[in-house]
């Protein structure tokens, strides 16, 4: 048995330690929102937070994760109510959609270090792939975001 | 914001009925050739088959006033699950806000009406429902009405359609659709039913929220791979990498002896194993360390196939796809003739979800659901392989595809799933890790295609001549085509875009050789128009320089008898504002398409530094007649602007009968930081509706190839950009 922090509930799973993160979050969990894409660390679709930053959860065992607390795409938020959701549904960023958590959960951990990214840091930080071409309306929607971060500290 | 819902409901059936008939709770039905009796299931209990309870084709309503309509187009990206609903729902009067959307099973109703064979794909499914929608729409509204009037005893002519109401005009009196639905299903459907004006729609040509979008920000959309069963195992494959390989004997124990590993089954090719969970079985899978017979194919490597190609360009022997005047002597008696080849890469689909598909067979009975475009073929495959009848097979589509681009109108792993399932007597849900994905692929074939022509004293081409050299691209999703296209030794859709040109030429001429490779070869994105525009559009560009005329100019003059040809190009060159002046080592490149019944113009501004191609902006000008979504339109048009760096990008290589790039960290897909800016604009003429998912990356190729060449005077013949020194960056 192992013991993982998800989305701030504990749970204790039997999995083999040198699991992907990536499985024991869709298959133990059954939280499907993080997705299979590469499993090489290549394309993000797997994104998720390991103690606030981004990282790819198909390259990171089970092991590495115990005692960090993890977030998936299903934890960032209730109700779409985290201001990049907000931003994703005004932008209508998604085409088919399958990279978009992963888009999303790499946004997220961009601004909680960076809250007014500018293009370049934008440009470096998002490296997911996203095979519908929707990389305009994210960085729109990044944008946006940080607007909204902007306007309600003021 | 409100929204319609999509419910995951899926229902399936063979029972065809003539006309519109009463749901058993009382309701209305409305069908176009045939409604069907369907079983409602939901995904989650879909083993536990119900007796039907319900009916259903494109347009269900219930005492509730809840109105069902039915999407029968798969969902990948392109936005079709929110504009065909909403053309059904603009003319049937139906609330869009309140509406619940179901995803078709595999049935004759849901068929493509120009085709009839049910699929999506062939960026038409706008221009094939669009007049059966509004009209499927509006005979349910005309029953509706008819049904209240008949009520209130008054004339249907004092009656509308209004959120899913019938309103007694001038009377402040209204009934339910769910109220008379009942009534209305006893009318007769009516011949000709009217469709509304422009002026009376209020869904169709608005942006639209897409109904996709909430449960995409929040992980809650379910694609095939987050598909579930009772009692359901999961299966790993692999296949031997090279085309035609086989697995040399394992040791199955291997597998077996490994924690939730139930099953090791031989497959053509290679080995599944089956477990309790996906990474086990996967695991299992490379602790079995197979190993492999290369097969027939070993020699097959990048230089053979170009060496393939070159030969068949030279030599051919072709088939004349086109001979109108007589291009060929025009080229031989004038000493002046350009002549130029020009080379597409193979490329891969690797939609971002890889393919996977869960079934569940029995020995009379197979069920699947996957992420698929091609129900029909599926259907039809499962049969062959199976033995099976066709009321024994269910085919549902997930509600979502990550990601299509024409990959998933194979059924190849639909079938291989199902023959998993049987082997192991357990429903089982197979999904292919990227490598497999890659290699198994069915390649965008590499092209090579020669242009030549002669230019008349005013500059302009009198004479062209093609030569295309293309494997396969229709046979493998249409495979009754396979006469036809041996017989004429031309593929259709290796054809489109070099056949029927929106150029006029004295004299024409093309030539076709289809070539035979062990390369599996199928549709994708932009299929035949994308490797022949590449080359059209880069050889005008060449033409005009030799005429020394710009690039443009020179288009707008070979098109001048295409007003919306014209206008694009012209408002694309006044929105990239084509005639400012270029620093040292930018450039600015055009490319226009008539593709998929849309026009599109380009226009791409590069900066090119040493060997780095940064791309600043690219504008596109779409006409496809009438917009009926110009927020999702755009969409399409943006991405497939990346989608078209991608075939400047990224190409498959082959090495002892096995693709080199075979996985996304080889496979080197566009990143955010090589989008350019994107500005997107429709012209509405009122043309013919044309379709707006694969247009995009048809024009961007040559556009960004004569950009570069505008900034460093370097000619970009073959793809992608590395085969050149260059890299977008």
């Amino acid at each position: 048995m192992v013991a993982l922090n998800v989305n701030g509930q504990q749970h204790e799973i039997e999995i083999e330690p040198e699991a992907p993160l990536l499985w024991a979050i869709r298959e133990q969990l059954a939280l499907t929102g993080t997705k299979f894409g590469c499993g090489v660390a290549a394309c993000g679709a797997c994104t998720v937070h390991l103690d606030g930053q981004a990282a790819r959860s198909c390259s990171v065992s089970v092991a590495a994760a115990v005692g960090r607390q993890i977030t998936t795409i299903e934890g960032l938020a209730p109700n779409r109510s985290h201001p990049l959701q907000q931003a994703w549904i005004a932008e209508q960023v998604p085409q088919c959609g399958y990279c978009q958590s992963g888009m999303i959960m790499a946004a997220a951990a961009l601004l909680a270090v960076v809250p007014q990214p500018n293009e370049e840091q934008i440009a470096q930080a998002m490296t997911n792939i996203c095979r519908c071409g929707t990389y305009q309306r994210v960085r729109l929607a990044i944008q946006r975001a940080a607007r909204q971060h902007l306007e309600q500290g003021k | 914001m409100s929204h319609p819902m999509h419910t995951t409901t899926s229902g399936n059936s063979r029972r065809d009925f003539l006309k519109v008939s009463a749901l058993a709770g009382g309701g209305l039905l409305l069908s176009s050739q045939w409604s069907v009796l369907a079983v409602e299931r939901d995904h989650t209990q879909a083993v536990q088959r119900e007796p039907a309870s319900w009916v259903t084709s494109w347009v269900r309503i219930t005492p509730d006033n809840v109105v069902t309509l039915v999407v029968s187009q798969a969902e990948m990206g392109q936005g079709i699950s929110t504009t065909l609903p909403a053309l059904l729902a603009d003319e049937l009067g139906a609330d869009w806000t309140r509406v619940k959307l179901q995803t078709a099973p595999f049935d004759k109703a849901y068929r493509n009406p120009r085709l009839n064979w049910m699929f999506t794909g062939n960026s038409e499914s706008i221009q094939s429902f669009y007049d059966h929608l509004r009209k499927m729409g509006a005979s349910a509204r005309e029953m509706l009405v008819a049904a209240a009037a008949a009520r209130w005893k008054v004339q249907p002519e004092r009656c509308r359609a209004q959120n899913s109401h019938i309103i007694l005009e001038g009377t402040g009196r209204k009934v339910s659709f769910g109220a008379v639905a009942a009534e209305a299903a006893s009318l007769p459907p009516p011949a000709a039913p009217k469709i509304k004006s422009d002026g009376e729609l209020a869904l169709i040509g608005k942006s639209l929220a897409r109904v996709d979008v909430p449960p995409k920000v929040d992980g809650s959309a379910k694609f095939g791979i987050d598909f579930q069963l009772p009692g359901m195992l999961l299966a790993a494959v692999r296949t031997a990498p090279s085309v035609g390989g086989t697995v040399k004997p394992y040791d199955s124990k291997v597998a077996l002896a490994r924690p939730g590993v139930k099953a090791v089954l031989p497959i053509p090719g290679g080995v599944a194993v089956v477990a309790d969970t996906w990474w086990r079985a996967r695991s299992a899978l490379q602790a079995m360390q197979l190993e492999f017979n290369p097969g027939p194919n070993a020699g097959l490597d990048h230089g053979a196939l170009m060496t393939q190609y070159q030969a068949a360009l030279d030599q051919g022997p072709f088939a004349a796809a086109v001979n109108e005047g007589d291009a060929l002597s025009e080229i031989q008696k004038h000493g002046s003739v350009v002549t130029r080849d020009y080379q597409n890469p193979f490329a891969a689909h690797a939609t971002m979800e890889p393919m996977n598909c869960a079934a569940h067979v029995t020995a009379d009975r197979c069920e699947i659901w996957a992420p698929t475009q091609g129900q029909e073929l599926a259907l039809m495959s499962l049969k062959s392989a199976l033995g099976l009848k066709d009321e024994q097979i269910f085919v549902n589509r997930s509600d979502y595809l990550g990601g299509g681009f024409g990959r998933r109108l194979l059924p190849d792993f639909v079938v291989q799933a199902a023959l998993i399932s049987r082997g192991v007597g357990a429903p089982v849900k197979v999904i292919w890790d990227r490598e497999e994905d890659i290699r198994r692929d069915s390649f965008r074939p590499a092209t090579m295609v020669k242009l030549s022509a002669v230019l008349g004293i005013d500059g302009l081409p009198t004479a062209l001549a093609a030569r295309v050299v293309s494997p396969t691209i229709l046979l493998p999703i249409f495979p009754a085509l396979q006469k036809m296209i041996n017989d004429s030794g031309i593929d259709p859709s290796a054809m489109e875009g070099m056949k029927e040109i929106p150029y006029r030429f004295a004299n024409r001429r093309v030539d076709f050789h289809l070539l035979k490779t062990p390369v599996q070869t199928s549709v994708m994105r932009t299929t035949g128009y994308g490797p022949n525009i590449f080359a059209l559009e880069s050889f005008i560009d060449e033409l005009a320089a030799q005429a020394r005329q710009d690039p443009l100019a020179y288009r707008l003059k070979l098109l001048a008898h295409d007003p919306r040809a014209v206008a694009v190009l012209e408002r694309a060159a006044s929105l990239a504002r084509w005639s400012d002046p270029l620093g040292k080592g930018y450039g600015r490149g055009v490319a226009f398409a008539f593709a998929f019944g849309t026009y599109l113009a380009q226009i791409v501004d590069v900066e090119v530094v040493g060997s780095d191609v940064k791309v600043r902006r690219a504008v596109s000008v779409v006409d496809c007649g009438r917009v009926l979504d110009p927020g999702i339109a755009a969409a399409g048009i943006e991405g497939g602007v990346v989608f078209g760096l991608a075939y400047c990008k990224a190409e498959i290589t082959f090495k002892a009968g096995a693709a080199v790039e075979d996985n996304l960290n080889r496979y080197s897909l566009p990143y955010l930081a090589e989008t350019p800016r994107l500005v997107t604009e429709f012209i509405v003429s009122g043309g013919a509706l044309g379709g707006v998912g694969e247009v995009s990356p048809v024009a961007l190729p040559p556009a960004l190839a004569n950009a570069i060449h505008s900034a460093t005077g370097r000619r970009i013949r073959a793809l992608p950009l590395s085969r050149n020194g260059l890299q977008l960056v």
